[in-house]
C-alpha cells in the first residue's frame, strides 16, 4: 500500500495553512478594524472561493501560474506540489478569514484604544491585545481551513494534476482508485481521511475547549 | 493650562466647543450625549477633530490648520475609560505594567509594584479583572493610567459603574488621589455632585456646545443662562418682566406681584423696563411666615407673597411644598408657582400638614436673574 498520498496531503495542508494564516490574518484584521475604500469588494472577494465552482477557481489559478502567466517568467509552479499548496490555500482561506474576522470583531475596540493611550504601537497591540483575545476564533478557523485544505480536490486537479508520486494527494488518490475499481485501497484511504479529520477536530476542541 | 477649540461633525450631531482652563482639575459636566466623552476622545488623540486646536501645558496635540495630529502614543496621557476597559486576559499586575513596556524589566516591576501598593491592590496583583469588585477594577484602571506617570489624566465617568454608597466613598478617595498626584486632570461626568467634589473648574456641555465654563463656586452661584440653570438642576425657574434694573438690584413683576432680586455682582444685567427675563428662586430660601408673630421684622417682609399649598413631596429629611400664589392667572410651573423646601422639624412645629394657606417671604439674595444669551 502506497502511503505517499497521505504524506503529500499532510505536507500540502500544513504549508497551505501556514500560507493562509500569513495572508488571511491581515485581511481579517483589516475587514474587522478598518474602513477603507473597496472594503465591501474585498469582503465579497473573500467568500468567492466558497461559492464558485472549484474548476472555475482552478482554471483561473492555472491561467495565473501557467505557461502564459508566472510560468512565462520562469517561475515553475503548475503541476508541482507547490501548485497543490496554492490550490489548497485558495480553497480554504475564506474559512480562516471569516472566523478570524468574527473573532477580531468581538474584541472591544476600547481595549485597543486603551493600549494606544498607554503608548503601544499598532503591531504590538495586535499581538498583545487583539490576537490573545480572539485566539479561539482564530484557532477554530485555522483548524477548519486545515481540514478543508486536506480535502481539496477540484482546484488541485486543475493546477497540479494527479501525478502519482508527485502531485497525487489523498482525495485524488481515492478518486483514481475508484476509477480503477480498486475499492479496498479507496476504502482504506477514505477511512484514513475521516480518521485524521476526526482526531484533529476532537483533539483541538478538547485542548482549547472549542465547539465547531 | 488647557486650551481646547474643536469641531467634529457626525450625521445628526455636531460637536463645536471652545474652552480654556488654568485650573488643574477640569470637570466636563452635562447630560449624556452632549459631547463630553467625544471631547475626551479628541484630547486623547483617539478621535481626529475636523477643525480646531488642542494645546495642553504648552504642547500642541492637534492643530488641524497646521496639519498637527499627535498620535495617542505620543501624548503621554492616562485615560480611565468608562467601564474601565481593563485587559481581561491579563492579571492586575500586568494591566498596571502595560504602559511601562519601554522601561527595563526591573524598573517595570518596581514601578508596577509601587502603584499597586499605593492603590491597595497588592493582595490582588495576580488576579484577573473579572475576579475583582467594581471598586477594585476602578483602582486598577486608575493605576494602569497613572503608572507611566503621564502629564495629563483623562477620566470618563470614573464612578458611574458603581453602586451609590460605594460611589460616594470612592469619590472622596479619587478626589484625594488626583489632588495629591498634582498634574492636569480632565474629568467627564453627568453627575453634578461628582463634578463639584472633584473639579475645580466646570465646563458645562449641552447638545455639542459649551454653555458655561467657570470656577465651580461661580457656576452654582451665577449660572450664566436659563439653560445652565436647568442643567445644574436649579428648581423654580420662572419668568417675569423687568421693572427697574440697577447695578446691585433688579425689580421684576411676576404673576402680578413685584419682587426684588440681587443683580449679578460683576456682570450686572441692566435691561430696560418691560424686558421679559427668567429667574430662579432657591427653594430652601423661601420662608413661611409664622402666624403667631404679629409684627414680623422688616427683613421678613421682603418679597412678601401669599398663597396655598397644593401638594407636598416627602424628601426624607425635608418636605418639598408646592405653593400656588393667590390671585388670577396661570401658575408658573403647571399646578403651582414655587417649590418650597422646609426641614421636617419646621413642618411639624408650624403644623403645615393641617394649615394650607400661608404667607411667604424671600430675601432678594434667594432670587437670581438668568439673562438669556
Amino acid at each position: 500500500m502506497d502511503l505517499f498520498p497521505l504524506r503529500l496531503s499532510l505536507q500540502v495542508a500544513v504549508t497551505a495553512t501556514a500560507l493562509t494564516l500569513v495572508v488571511g490574518l491581515p485581511i481579517a484584521w483589516l475587514l474587522a478594524r478598518r474602513r477603507f475604500p473597496g472594503r465591501d469588494l474585498v469582503a465579497a472577494l473573500v467568500v468567492f472561493p466558497l461559492v464558485l465552482p472549484p474548476t472555475v477557481l482552478g482554471y483561473y489559478l492555472l491561467v495565473v501560474i501557467g505557461s502564459r502567466g508566472l510560468g512565462a517568467l520562469g517561475v515553475e509552479l503548475a503541476f508541482t506540489w507547490r501548485a497543490a499548496v496554492l490550490a489548497a490555500a485558495l480553497g480554504s482561506i475564506a474559512l480562516l478569514i471569516k472566523a478570524a474576522q468574527a473573532g477580531f470583531e468581538t474584541v472591544d475596540p476600547r481595549l485597543e484604544q486603551a493600549a494606544r493611550t498607554l503608548g503601544r504601537s499598532e503591531w504590538s497591540i495586535f499581538w498583545v491585545v487583539t490576537l490573545p483575545l480572539a485566539w479561539r476564533s482564530v484557532l477554530a478557523g485555522t483548524v477548519l481551513a486545515f481540514c478543508r485544505a486536506l480535502g481539496e480536490f477540484g482546484i488541485t486537479l486543475m493546477v497540479a494534476g494527479s501525478i502519482p508520486g508527485k502531485t497525487q494527494t489523498l482525495p485524488l488518490a481515492i478518486y483514481d482508485h475508484v476509477q480503477a475499481n480498486q475499492m479496498a485501497e479507496a476504502n482504506l484511504l477514505a477511512l484514513l481521511s475521516i480518521g485524521l479529520v476526526v482526531l484533529l477536530l476532537l483533539g483541538v476542541s478538547r485542548l482549547a475547549r472549542l465547539r465547531f | 493650562m488647557l486650551s481646547v477649540t474643536l469641531t467634529k461633525r457626525f450625521p445628526g450631531f455636531t460637536l463645536d466647543v471652545s474652552w480654556e482652563a488654568d485650573d488643574r482639575i477640569v470637570a466636563l459636566f452635562g447630560p449624556s450625549g452632549a459631547g463630553k466623552s467625544l471631547t475626551l476622545g479628541c484630547l486623547a488623540g483617539l478621535v481626529r477633530p475636523d477643525t480646531g486646536r488642542i494645546v495642553v501645558n504648552g504642547r500642541t496635540f492637534d492643530d488641524v490648520a497646521g496639519g498637527v495630529h499627535l498620535p495617542p502614543q505620543a501624548r503621554r496621557l492616562g485615560y480611565v475609560f468608562q467601564g474601565y476597559a481593563l485587559f481581561p486576559h491579563l492579571t492586575v499586575a500586568e494591566n498596571v505594567a502595560f504602559g511601562l513596556r519601554d522601561r527595563p524589566r526591573a524598573e517595570r516591576r518596581r514601578r508596577a509594584g509601587e502603584v499597586l501598593e499605593r492603590l491597595g491592590l497588592g493582595e490582588v496583583a495576580d488576579r484577573h479583572p473579572r475576579e475583582l469588585s467594581g471598586g477594585q477594577q476602578q483602582r486598577v484602571a486608575l493605576g494602569r493610567a497613572l503608572a507611566p506617570d503621564p502629564e495629563l489624566l483623562l477620566l470618563d465617568e470614573p464612578l458611574s459603574a458603581l453602586d451609590a454608597p460605594l460611589r460616594r466613598q470612592l469619590r472622596e478617595e479619587l478626589g484625594r488621589l488626583i489632588r495629591e498626584w498634582g498634574k492636569t486632570v480632565v474629568l467627564v461626568t453627568h453627575d453634578l455632585a461628582e463634578a463639584y467634589q472633584l473639579g475645580e473648574r466646570l465646563v458645562v456641555y449641552d447638545a455639542g456646545r459649551v454653555v458655561q465654563a467657570a470656577p465651580k463656586a461661580e457656576l452654582l452661584l451665577r449660572p450664566a443662562s436659563e439653560a445652565v440653570a436647568r442643567l445644574i438642576g436649579m428648581r423654580n425657574i420662572v419668568r417675569g418682566t423687568v421693572v427697574k434694573a440697577s447695578p446691585d438690584r433688579i425689580e421684576l413683576t411676576w404673576r402680578g406681584h413685584t419682587v426684588e432680586a440681587v443683580n449679578s455682582p460683576g456682570h450686572p444685567y441692566l435691561a430696560p423696563a418691560g424686558t421679559p427675563v427668567a429667574f430662579f428662586v432657591r427653594p430652601e430660601y423661601v420662608r413661611l411666615i409664622r402666624k403667631d408673630r404679629t409684627a414680623p421684622d422688616p427683613v421678613h417682609r421682603m418679597n412678601f407673597l401669599t398663597g396655598t399649598i397644593v401638594g407636598e413631596i416627602d424628601q426624607g429629611t425635608a418636605w418639598t411644598l408646592l405653593f400656588r400664589l393667590d390671585g388670577p392667572g396661570e401658575p408658573s410651573q403647571g399646578a403651582y408657582d414655587l417649590e418650597i423646601e422646609i426641614p421636617k422639624l419646621v413642618y411639624e412645629i408650624l403644623d403645615v400638614g393641617r394649615d394650607r394657606h400661608w404667607s411667604v417671604s424671600m430675601h432678594r439674595g434667594a432670587l437670581q436673574v438668568l439673562p438669556s444669551r
